[in-house]
């Protein structure tokens, strides 16, 4: 596959997660990702996005989410960058899954669904921004 | 996303249409609240023409399956398609939430 990638910007508005959904849709029609991988950046990046917009800010104002898509041999990688507090989520803990409706624990969920989806998540902080760059093997598929 | 609310045999059935992410998921969370501060005991929500769920999504289903059961009521998932099933399957969640194949087996659950 040849490499090409494919930047584009949200604003700090859970709104925007229609945006999100149409340039993935877009960008996987063009480089003939399948309607599931799409399906699962999709969600990755929703919960990534969700997040940075639930607790990434600590004032009104607009911030931009930038997302760059680069397509390698073997892996589509995903890279999002946003000037929020500082956030790791591959250090955080996941949820504890598998429970009872009574005692079912919440907190964690988002992270733990880009863990199963994802094959590798790497987070840095560059100077006021988190840069976290995640891996999604393209042939393989990952249950 | 759109969702039509209808009632049948004192059930009330939610059809969800597009997509339940943390941007749709209040609007759901309002409407199925009503329903239950109404009295409705019995619930069916049928994600036939759900293309999309996250676990802003999930967390909404999951609290309107714990504020049923306070109430000795029921409440049925139906209809899903592959994708939005393999969330739940990833979240854990389809090992106690009650999730049916169709329609059908979801009212012959009541």
């Amino acid at each position: 596959m040849a490499k090409k990638e494919y930047s584009f910007e949200l604003k700090s508005s859970l709104s925007e997660l229609d945006t999100l959904c149409q340039n993935l849709e877009k960008y996987g029609k063009k480089i003939g990702l399948s309607k599931k991988f799409v399906f699962e950046i999709n969600l990755a990046l929703d919960e990534l996005f969700t997040n940075i917009i639930s607790y990434g800010y600590e004032d009104n104002s607009e911030h931009i989410i930038k997302i760059t898509l680069t397509p390698n041999i073997d892996e589509l990688c995903l890279c999002i960058e946003d000037d929020g507090v500082a956030f790791d989520p591959s250090e955080f803990e996941s949820a504890d899954i598998a429970c009872s409706v009574e005692n079912c624990r919440i907190g964690g969920l988002g992270i733990h669904i880009i863990k199963k989806l994802m094959d590798e998540i790497c987070y840095q902080r560059c100077g006021s921004k988190n840069v976290l760059t995640l891996k999604k093997k393209l042939a393989t598929k990952k249950s | 996303m759109e969702i039509n609310e209808e009632i049948q045999n004192g059930i009330n059935i939610f059809k969800l249409n597009g997509r339940l992410d943390s941007n749709t998921s209040q609007g759901f969370e309002k409407q199925v609240f009503q329903a239950i501060s109404d009295g409705s005991k019995s619930m069916i929500i049928d994600f036939k023409d759900l293309d999309y769920i996250s676990s802003a999504g999930l967390r909404v289903i999951l609290k309107a399956t714990k504020a049923i059961k306070r109430e000795d009521g029921k409440i049925m998932l139906c209809s899903m398609q592959d994708y939005v099933k393999e969330v739940f399957e990833i979240a854990g969640f389809d090992s106690f939430l009650p999730i049916v194949a169709t329609m059908d087996d979801a009212l012959n659950a009541f």
